[in-house]
C-alpha cells in the first residue's frame, strides 16, 4: 500500500513538473563511422543540431533518413548540423556502415551500441528525433514517422536559422 | 479504478506538462502498457517511471517499475509477478575530459563488451529483457586506450541477486585505422565450491576506404568441465564481419562459430553474453512467425546480405543465412553426451524491392525460411503500397500471405494478413489489422481462423504518445535487433501511454 502511495505521489510530481522548453540536451560522447569520437557540446554554439535515433531494421527509419539527408543537403550551409544516432546493437551493428554507404548519406553517423544516449533520452522506439538550438537546448522532439512530419521540422530549423 | 485514475493523472500531466518548467537538471519519463484480455477476463498493468538529475560531471536517478500483475509468462516477469518498487537507481561521476578521463558509476548500470560475445548487459523492454547489475563499472579513457572494469550481480528469475559477475576489457585504438582489444568476464556462483566460468576474447577492427573488418575470438574456461573432458578449455566461438561498398552497392558478410560459449548465471536463468546471431530481422508481421533464437552453445553459420541503390527511387536488398548445428567432436556434443552429426537448423532468404516516388510508395518482398526447431518451411511474399494523398495524410496498405509446411507431419496452412492504414502527420494513424489462417486437419475438411484489431496512435504535443487497440490478435513473435519475445493471443484491449519530461 505504501508503495503505491509512493507510486502516486511520483506521478503526482510528474503532473506538477513538466515540459521546459529550454531544456538542456544531455551530452554524449558517441563513436563515428570512422571510428572517432564525437562529442554533443563541441558542435554547440554552431547552429542547430538535429539529432535522430535510428536502426537498420526500423522500417519508418529508413524512409525519415532520406527525407532527412535532402533536409540537411539543403541547410547545411547554414550551419545546420546532423547526427543520425545508429541504435543497432551487436545483432545489426554490422549492417549500419554498408547501409550508410550504399545510400550516400553525408551527415554524421554515430553508433550507440551500449544504447546509453538512447536511454539518456528516453527514446523508447525509434525513430525519434530531437532538434537542438545553439545553446544546447532541446526545442523539438518528435517520436515515430509519418509522411508530413519534416514539414514541422523543417519549420523549426527555419526558426533557429532565423529563415524565412 | 485505480488504473482508470492513473491513466487521467498521467494524461493531466501532459497538458499541465506545456505550461510548467522542470528545475534545471532533472528529467523524467513515464511509460504505461494495460491490457485486459477479454477471452481470460485478466487484467495487465506495466509501468515504468524514470527521474533523473544531472549536475556538471555528476548524475543520479532511478527507475520505479510496476507491475500489477506481470504479464504471466515466467521468462518476462522474471519472479516480479505483483511487484512495485525502485529496480534501477545509480551514481555517476566523471573526472577529466575526452582523451582522459575516468568514468565511475555505482548501483545498477548496463554495459556491453565488444559486439556482446561475452558480455552483453542491456535492457529492451519491448521484447522485455533486462540483465542489468548492480555493483561498480569504471570507465578509464586515456589517450588511445579504453578501458572498462565491472563487478556486480544480476536479478535471476526469482528476482534474486545471488552471483558475482566480474569483467574487464581494454581496446586500443592506436595504429592508423586498427583497433586492438582484449576481455576477460568471469561468473563466480553464490556457491563457493562451484568452480566459477570465466571467458576470454581478443578482437581486432580495421576500416578501410572500401572495406572494413571485425574479428573476435574467444574461449570458455571452467576448472571441473576441464578436468572431466581432460582439456584446457571448455568452449569456443568466433565472430567474424567483412564489410564491403562500392559507391551505390554494399555487401556485408557475417560468420559465427559459437561452441559452448554461453555465460550465464549458475542457475541457467540470466544470460550474460549474447554474440551476434547472424539473423535478419523484418518489420512484417508473418515474416516474424517462425524466428530463429539464437543458441550460443551450438551454432555454426553465416549471413551475406545487400543493398543497391539503382536509383533515388528504385533499391533492391538481398539477404541469405544459414546456421548449421555442431559437429560431433565439438565442446557442446562432449558435454552433452550427443553423438549427432552436424545438421542444417536454419536457412533464410529474404528479397525486397522498393520504389518510392512523389506520390506513391511501393515495396515488393519474398521470404523463404527453413527452421529446423519448429521443423518449418515458409514462404512469404509480401506487397506494400502507400499513396500520399498530400503532403500531410497518407494511406498504407500491406497484404501479406504465408504458405507453411510441417516437414515432420507434411501439414500445410496458410496465413494472409491485411493491414490498412491511414496516417495523418504529426498527430495521428489509425490502422485496421486482419489475419485469416486456413487449415486443412483432414482432406476436404478446412478450418479458417479470424483476428482484427484496430489501433489508434496520438502523439500529444512534443513529449508524448498514446496508443489504443481494440480486437483480437494471432500469437506471434516481437523481434527487435534479433531478439525475440513470443506474444500469446490475445483479445480485449490495449493502451499504452509513454511521456518524457527535459
Amino acid at each position: 500500500m505504501i508503495k503505491k502511495a509512493i507510486f502516486i505521489l511520483f506521478l503526482g510530481f510528474l503532473s506538477v513538473f513538466s515540459q521546459n522548453q529550454s531544456s538542456k540536451a544531455p551530452n554524449f560522447e558517441l563513436e563515428n563511422l570512422s571510428g572517432e569520437f564525437v562529442e554533443l557540446k563541441d558542435f554547440l554554439g554552431k547552429g542547430p543540431i538535429l539529432i535522430n535515433f535510428w536502426a537498420t531494421w526500423c522500417k519508418p527509419c529508413m524512409e525519415e533518413l532520406k527525407i532527412y539527408n535532402k533536409i540537411y543537403e539543403k541547410y547545411k550551409s547554414n550551419n545546420l548540423q546532423m547526427f543520425a544516432i545508429s541504435v543497432d546493437n551487436e545483432k545489426s551493428m554490422s549492417k549500419v556502415l554498408p547501409f550508410v554507404r550504399s545510400n550516400n548519406y553525408k551527415f554524421q553517423v554515430l553508433l550507440d551500441s551500449e544504447n546509453q544516449t538512447a536511454r539518456d533520452y528516453y527514446v523508447q522506439t525509434v525513430p525519434h528525433t530531437f532538434l537542438i538550438n545553439s545553446k544546447g537546448e532541446i526545442v523539438y522532439s518528435h517520436s515515430g514517422f509519418k509522411k508530413g512530419d519534416e514539414i514541422q521540422i523543417e519549420e523549426h530549423i527555419k526558426k533557429l536559422l532565423k529563415m524565412k | 479504478m485505480k488504473k482508470i485514475l492513473l491513466f487521467v493523472i498521467l494524461l493531466i500531466n501532459t497538458t499541465f506538462g506545456q505550461i510548467i518548467e522542470l528545475p534545471s537538471g532533472i528529467s523524467l519519463s513515464n511509460q504505461l502498457e494495460f491490457s485486459y484480455d477479454n477471452e481470460l477476463q485478466r487484467q495487465t498493468l506495466e509501468n515504468w517511471f524514470n527521474l533523473d538529475y544531472s549536475y556538471e560531471n555528476f548524475k543520479t536517478g532511478l527507475r520505479y517499475e510496476v507491475f500489477q500483475p506481470n504479464d504471466i509468462n515466467p521468462a518476462i516477469n522474471r519472479g516480479k509477478v505483483n511487484y512495485s518498487d525502485i529496480s534501477f537507481k545509480y551514481l555517476e561521476y566523471e573526472i577529466g575530459e575526452k582523451k582522459s578521463k575516468i568514468n565511475t558509476i555505482i548501483g545498477n548500470y548496463y554495459t556491453t563488451f565488444g559486439r556482446g560475445l561475452l558480455l552483453k548487459i542491456y535492457e529492451d523492454r519491448n521484447v522485455r529483457v533486462d540483465n542489468n547489475l548492480q555493483g561498480i563499472k569504471f570507465e578509464v579513457n586515456f589517450n588511445n586506450f579504453r578501458l572498462k572494469a565491472v563487478s556486480g550481480m544480476a536479478e535471476n528469475s526469482k528476482a534474486e541477486r545471488k552471483d558475482v559477475l566480474r569483467g574487464f576489457d581494454a581496446e586500443f585504438r592506436g595504429i592508423d585505422k586498427l583497433n586492438l582489444g582484449f576481455s576477460v568476464v568471469s561468473n563466480q556462483p553464490y556457491f563457493e565450491e562451484i568452480k566459477p566460468t570465466t571467458l576470454f576474447s581478443g578482437r581486432f577492427a580495421y576500416k578501410f576506404d572500401v572495406f572494413d573488418i571485425y574479428t573476435e575470438y574467444g574461449i570458455k574456461k571452467n576448472s571441473q568441465l576441464e578436468e572431466n573432458l581432460n582439456e584446457n578449455y571448455v568452449g569456443k566461438a568466433i565472430y567474424s564481419n567483412l564489410n564491403f561498398y562500392i559507391n551505390d552497392f554494399s555487401i556485408s558478410t557475417e560468420f559465427k562459430y559459437y561452441d559452448n560459449f554461453s555465460l550465464t548465471s549458475y542457475d541457467g536463468t540470466i544470460n550474460y553474453n549474447t554474440p551476434p546471431s547472424l539473423t535478419t530481422d523484418y518489420s512484417y508481421i508473418l515474416l516474424n512467425r517462425h524466428p530463429f533464437s539464437l543458441n550460443p552453445n551450438n551454432e555454426v553459420g553465416f549471413q551475406i546480405s545487400t543493398d543497391y541503390l539503382v536509383n533515388d527511387e528504385n533499391k533492391l536488398t538481398v539477404n541469405y543465412g544459414r546456421t548449421y548445428s555442431l559437429e560431433k567432436d565439438s565442446f557442446f556434443k562432449k558435454i552433452s553426451n550427443s553423438t549427432t552429426e552436424s545438421e542444417l537448423l536454419l536457412e533464410d532468404v529474404f528479397t525486397k524491392f522498393e520504389n518510392t516516388s512523389n506520390s506513391f510508395g511501393l515495396i515488393f518482398g519474398f521470404g523463404y525460411k527453413m527452421e529446423a526447431i519448429t521443423n518449418t518451411k515458409s514462404l512469404t511474399p509480401v506487397c506494400e503500397f502507400k499513396y500520399f494523398i498530400d503532403e500531410v495524410n497518407t494511406i498504407k496498405t500491406v497484404v501479406e500471405h504465408q504458405q507453411s509446411n510441417v516437414l515432420s507431419t507434411d501439414e500445410k496452412y496458410f496465413d494472409d494478413v491485411l493491414t490498412l492504414e491511414w496516417m495523418n502527420s504529426p498527430d495521428f494513424s489509425l490502422s485496421f489489422v486482419g489475419e485469416m489462417e486456413t487449415r486443412e486437419p483432414e482432406i476436404d475438411k478446412i478450418v479458417r481462423n479470424f483476428w482484427g484489431f484496430i489501433r489508434f496512435g496520438y502523439n500529444l504535443f512534443d513529449n508524448s504518445e498514446i496508443s489504443l487497440l481494440a480486437g483480437s490478435r494471432q500469437a506471434g513473435n516481437i523481434c527487435i535487433g534479433g531478439v525475440c519475445r513470443y506474444e500469446p493471443e490475445f483479445s480485449g484491449i490495449e493502451l499504452k501511454y509513454n511521456v518524457r519530461l527535459f
